[in-house]
């Protein structure tokens, strides 16, 4: 069964109309948008369209429906951008979805992730209560932080019916350097010497292999070049640098935010870059691109879920499916290490005590 | 069982955790942990705890959750929301000892402290590696890591990377019921829901941190600080969105009024121009030839927004010399006046200039003057009211007018509290923030959390306090033999 | 804070009390300022957590006895003045309430008759003379005594130079550029004599004309910050009468001693001498600031480079503000390389007689200043106080550091004189 409810009314009326529910945006992360058996979907596409935005405030208020591709839109027209960077826009994803699933991209590096970015949220909890956390300004200390709460929350505590968020104005003007460096264990020495030096970079990736750093640096146009200069002047003269941009810079940008190389599973797994070189030794394949400064790892795992399951493990990791392979008939798309902790089943069964939003 | 005993039992097992010099019950030792830095509010503990590891605060938490007494944490006792205000018979459990830096990584640009570690120190200890801790409350020289966590605590250079939940990685924390747990991790990135940002701000209602990592940042290159002096407010806040609108992106952007010049001027001697009605400090921050690109447009912009003097930080010093002034104003005022209230609302940036004027008008209205210190990026408006205690009615009056200050900054689409918290001093003014609906939520949680409502209880959620621990006569320890006097 | 001190009740003493505790905003900028806060971690250690019991006592809600010692563990070295933002005047109330509770106090016999003792002896030059010698005969013995006894001990030298008395006018080399008139101090004449003599070159060679006012007494410092009021107005007075000839400025080269003639104006509210107290404490100049605002005759370059420490005296920085002139006067030296103390800014743990009073917060204070110095690679140190001397000293000793420690005046004297 699925509802569409247009109404935050609507919606709140429904909740205790059925026993499981699983909230659904976009539908661009199927492993966490296909229901499960006695789950009833509530498609949350009806409740969509930017409700406040003033460019000089930097805030951007919308209805949790609302496309990415439509908030960005907008966005772009007065120059700003939302810094966290969340993946999939072109395949359909919306706000709320993005921050149920907790997703941010390569951007992110430079002034932080979605839980970084968020303001305000309002939800309906797991009684159809509509319940209301934050606000509409850019610092805020009244409160439980719920917006932060609901960061990844995937629909277990509540449905989400509108966020706000801190946008930034996008650098006036930016250029990627592709470094190829000799391996691995070169590449994260770079990657952990660029992170510590004052250069600020908007993206800082690492590709395993062949090893190679991706920065992305950005802002006024007439500072660039000597910018530039002095990163490669750091790097040294050895390295193979590719550099990217305008429209081959925005495509190649565009392309990595889709998450759409290889094949299998996309999962998301935090990490830090300490544990890359142990978590490269060990896997045996997938596509991957680690994030901000070794920070998130975007991996297709085209084998079996179990055996990667096994190996995050090991490794003291945790990930989250997202999609891809036979995801959508997965038991649960969180794999690795388990977690939870007493604070969590406490605060969950206070915002849904019947277990409405459980798997 | 009556109160009294009940207490003495757990002043006994207390006894039995800590050695006499850490365990204060005496009335000398208590009187001094009555009030924080909102002095408007006093309250009794029946004793003080210095714990010196995370076992004892653990075992601390565990004899007053066995005993069903509410507790405190308190690290320097500087929060301006009576966040630290002890509940009246209840423990406080004084965390400034426990201030270690635990551990220092790097190349990871990570922080491992325990709560009572000075916000300051953690950048002292990283600057070696060219790197900071990034939020600076005014109180950073003096406040802990612990009590920044408890109250979200922000500062002047919150608009580009945030407060302090966006700078801290991992706590690991003991619930209100004694259970130990980890909350996030060691990545800025983590799987949700995100429990840690819950607990970030949640003003020691949900336990105490024990260990907790923070983000280092690396140094910026250059900084380049300006300082306006304008002959009105109003200009120094069309300023501020000017700079914006241009797509500047500062560091930091602080607005004083000319009271509040005349008080910090006093107090450390900034060189402020003393006659400004308003100054404003605008600060970029960055790698140097970038910050040199936008010194540039940020000049063109301040010229055109009127100021009748501008000044340029020309190196650290002047620069530390401009923020010790901001970084004193508050508490400078008390060379203005016996007594201040110190707001802490904020407002969505473009309105700015009415919420201004409507404090002026507020402040003749009520008869009190009123100095503006403020986050103007931020749009986090730091109005302090003076009055005189002694004279009858001023404080009353102050108060009025510290509400109504507060309501407009709703009425304006902004909130109650940017950055001291919501405490003791505005947990009335939550209705106006959140509806019943919200706050009932965030009540559910608090007690699921912590059912007997045993952390900082009192704190945050309007009416309803559970009723103080009180005991009368002889001191319990006393009843119980553990103590005597001569 | 709602405030209640009966200042009627408690008069002129009360204002200046009442004031103080009334600047307080509870802010707890003091507390990193504070060496016993830093030492002990209690908020009734601090002056924010001392002011609220003073209010506490003078409000008639606690007893004396019970605040007492959290009080009398305070310095006085008023490094919270200094970190202070409402401008607090720390020092006055901390000296005004020990003289308003001293009489009130009930001290045991034994800690009365230590005080007294101290009292009647470290002001006077001549008895204090004999006090060291006698000390040092107790030195051998010191094993055999009580501990309290130990503390003054550890801090004697091991031989007493010859006493040395000044004379009453030390003339000014060349053009007579300033007269003044000079306190000699207490301790240091017996303890360090060539402080003075050092003093009395240096000012020469600047063409300074220093009388010496044979009727001077003791400041009254000591006596003032440990509550003996009366036995402090009376010294005062002494000095009010011996220090009236007409000079350019009194000068003094004991941190101490410069903030105790400063505070004869707080001494002497309600009291007859108000406004001579006043005049007078105008006149008062540390010997560096003096010789820094009379403009220093260039000195020679020092044969070897030299590498040296300053030490701020808290009753310099501190109670009288006086940081940059003895930082010039040593960076005039050519070849002296100047070092920063970390935690500079923190006592070292002397404060007068509070290293006799507290000797274990005080010695825990002392190892810090010494480590702290030793962390500079310095290989002198200079200070501006007798007190900090004596304490810096013993406890580089201790720690198998015999690095000279000089007054500021001493190493002005040895670049001027080789």
């Amino acid at each position: 069964m699925t509802l569409r409810p247009t109404t935050v009314q609507e919606l709140q009326e429904a909740i205790p109309t059925q026993e499981r529910w699983l909230p659904r945006g976009g539908g661009s992360k199927p492993a966490l948008s296909t229901p499960r058996a006695g789950q009833a979907v509530l498609d949350m596409t009806g409740l969509r369209g930017v409700l406040e935005y003033d460019p000089g405030e930097f805030v951007l208020v919308a209805q949790a429906g609302t496309p990415l591709i439509e908030v960005e839109g907008l966005l772009a027209q007065h120059g700003q951008y939302l810094p966290f960077d969340p993946p999939f826009v072109e395949a359909g994803a919306t706000l709320g979805g993005t921050v149920a699933a907790g997703l941010s991209g390569p951007l992110r590096q430079r002034y932080g992730g979605v839980r970084d970015f968020i303001l305000g949220v309002k939800f309906v909890d797991g009684e159809g209560n509509l319940i209301k956390g934050g606000g509409k300004v850019v610092k805020n200390a009244a409160g439980f932080d719920l917006p932060k709460l609901m960061v990844g929350s995937l629909g277990r505590l509540g449905v989400l019916t509108e966020v706000a968020f801190k946008v930034f104005p996008f650098p006036k003007a930016t250029v990627t350097l592709r470094v190829s460096l000799g391996s691995l264990e070169e590449a994260i020495q770079t990657l952990y010497a660029l992170a510590c030096s004052p250069f600020e970079f908007y993206t800082l990736d690492l590709e395993p292999s062949p090893a190679r750093l991706i920065l992305r640096v950005g802002g006024l146009g007439q500072a660039l070049p000597l910018r530039i200069e002095r990163i490669l002047g750091f790097l040294g003269t050895s390295r193979a640098v590719e550099r990217l941009e305008g429209e081959p810079e925005r495509q190649y940008w565009r392309e990595i935010g889709q998450l759409q190389w290889g094949a299998g599973h996309l999962v998301k797994v935090p990490i830090t870059a300490k544990q890359i070189s142990a978590l490269e030794a060990r896997l045996p394949m997938g596509e991957r691109r680690y994030l901000s400064a070794g920070n998130l790892l975007y991996l297709r795992w085209p084998g079996e879920i179990a055996q990667l399951d096994q190996l995050l493990r090991s490794q003291g990791l945790s990930g989250l499916v997202l999609g891809g392979g036979e995801a959508a008939h997965l038991e649960s798309p969180r794999i690795g290490v388990d977690c939870s902790q007493a604070f969590g089943h406490r605060v969950t069964q206070a915002l849904d005590p019947l277990s409405r939003f459980a798997p | 069982m009556t109160a009294s005993a009940t207490l003495a039992e757990l002043l006994a097992d207390l006894a039995r955790i800590l050695p006499k010099e850490r365990f204060l019950t005496e009335a000398a030792q208590l009187a001094p942990y009555e009030s924080d830095a909102l002095t408007a509010f006093r309250a009794r503990p029946c004793a003080v705890v210095l714990p010196q590891t995370s076992e004892e605060v653990v075992e601390i938490v565990r004899t007053c959750a066995r005993h069903k007494v509410p507790f405190t944490a308190r690290g320097s006792g500087t929060s301006l929301s009576g966040g630290s205000l002890p509940v009246e018979g209840g423990v406080v459990i004084g965390l400034n000892r426990l201030n270690r830096l635990l551990r220092l990584d790097p190349n990871e640009r990570i922080a491992v402290v325990q709560p009572g570690h000075i916000n300051l120190r953690v950048s002292d200890a990283a600057a070696p590696y060219g790197l900071y801790y990034a939020p600076d409350p005014s109180s950073q020289p003096v406040s802990t890591i612990g009590g920044n966590l408890a109250f979200n605590s922000g500062g002047a250079h919150c608009l580009k990377y945030g407060m302090t939940s966006n700078h801290v990685l991992g706590a690991k924390v003991v619930l209100p019921t004694g259970e130990v747990v980890e909350l996030g991790g060691e990545s800025l990135e983590g799987l949700g829901p995100d429990w840690l940002g819950l607990f970030v701000g949640s003003e020691g209602l949900m336990g105490i941190a024990l260990e907790v990592t923070l983000r280092l940042l690396p140094k910026p290159e250059k900084y380049h600080t300006l300082l306006a002096a304008y002959d009105a407010l109003e200009k120094a806040g069309d300023a501020v969105a000017a700079v914006v609108a241009s797509g500047l992106l500062p560091g930091a952007m602080e607005i004083m009024d000319n009271l509040a010049i005349e008080a910090a001027e006093a107090a450390v001697h900034a060189g402020y121009p003393t006659a400004a009605r308003a100054l404003l400090i605008v600060e970029l921050e960055g790698e140097a030839p970038q910050v040199e690109a936008e010194a540039e447009q940020l000049s063109r912009v301040i010229e055109r927004s009127g100021p009748y003097e501008v000044r340029v930080a020309r190196d650290a010093e002047e620069r530390m010399k401009i923020w010790k002034g901001r970084k004193a104003a508050f508490s400078a005022v008390g060379r203005l006046s016996p007594d201040y209230i110190v707001q802490d609302g904020v407002v969505p940036r473009s309105k700015l200039g009415r919420a201004l004027a409507e404090i002026e008008r507020l402040s003749q209205e009520h008869g009190l003057r009123v100095a503006n210190v403020f986050h103007a990026g931020d749009g986090n408006l730091h109005p302090l009211i003076l009055y005189d205690g002694k004279v009858p009615g001023e404080l009353e009056r102050g108060e009025r007018l510290a509400g109504e200050i507060l309501r407009m900054c709703v009425r304006l689409g902004g909130t109650i509290t940017g950055e001291h918290g919501v405490g003791m001093e505005k947990k009335e003014y939550m209705p106006e923030m959140f509806a019943e609906a919200d706050l009932e939520a965030m009540r559910r949680i608090r007690r699921a959390v912590d059912p007997l409502e045993l952390s900082n209880r009192g704190k945050m959620f309007p009416g309803g306090e559970a009723p103080a621990v009180t005991a009368h006569g002889a001191h319990p320890l006393e009843q119980a033999g553990v103590i005597s006097r001569e | 804070m709602q405030h209640k001190i009966p200042v009627q009740e408690l008069g002129p003493q009360g204002e200046i009390m009442a004031h103080a505790v009334e600047a307080c905003v509870h802010c707890g900028f003091c507390l990193p300022a504070c060496p016993t806060y830093s030492v002990l971690g209690e908020e009734m250690d601090s002056p924010r957590g001392r002011i609220f019991l003073m209010k506490e006592v003078l409000e008639g809600n606690l007893e004396l006895e019970e605040a007492a010692p959290y009080l009398d563990k305070c310095l006085g070295c008023v490094g919270c003045v200094t970190a202070c933002p409402s401008g607090v005047p720390y020092g006055e109330l901390i000296s005004t309430f020990r003289g308003w509770s001293e009489p009130r106090r009930h001290r045991p016999p034994f800690q009365k008759l230590y005080r007294m003792a101290i009292q009647e002896t470290l002001p006077y030059p001549r008895r204090f003379r004999a006090a060291a010698m006698l000390g040092q005969l107790g030195q051998r013995m010191k094993p055999l005594l009580p501990k309290p006894l130990q503390a003054p001990l550890e801090l004697l030298p091991e031989a007493l130079p010859m006493a040395q008395p000044l004379p009453e006018l030390f003339p000014a080399e060349g053009r007579r550029r300033a007269r003044v008139a000079f306190l000699a101090g207490c301790a240091q004449q017996v303890l360090q004599p060539n402080f003075n003599w050092a003093t009395l070159r240096v000012l020469a060679k600047n063409g300074v004309e220093v009388l010496i006012p044979q009727a001077q007494s003791c400041c009254g410092a000591l006596a003032m910050h440990t509550g003996e009021r009366a036995r402090a107005l009376s010294l005062a007075r002494n000095n009010l009468r011996a220090f009236s000839g007409e000079v350019d400025a009194v000068l003094t080269n004991a941190a101490g001693c410069g903030s105790g003639l400063k505070e004869y104006p707080l001494l002497f509210r309600g009291e007859a001498e108000e406004t001579e107290a006043a005049a007078f404490a105008r006149k008062v100049r540390d010997v560096s600031v003096f010789l820094a605002e009379l403009g220093l005759e260039p000195p020679p370059a020092l044969k070897t480079p030299l590498k040296v420490a300053y030490h701020d005296a808290c009753h310099l920085a501190h109670a009288q503000g006086v940081r940059a002139e003895p930082r010039a006067l040593l960076r005039s030296i050519p070849g002296l390389e100047l070092l920063e103390i970390p935690e500079g800014e923190l006592c070292c743990g002397s404060a007068g007689t509070y290293n006799l009073e507290q000797p274990a917060i005080a010695a825990t204070l002392g190892e810090r200043k010494a480590r702290n110095i030793l962390a500079t690679g310095a290989q002198v140190v200079a200070t501006g106080n007798i007190g900090c001397f004596t304490q810096i000293q013993t406890h580089l000793r201790k720690l198998g550091k015999d690095l000279p420690v000089l007054h500021t005046m001493e190493l002005l004297d040895k670049a001027y004189n080789g």
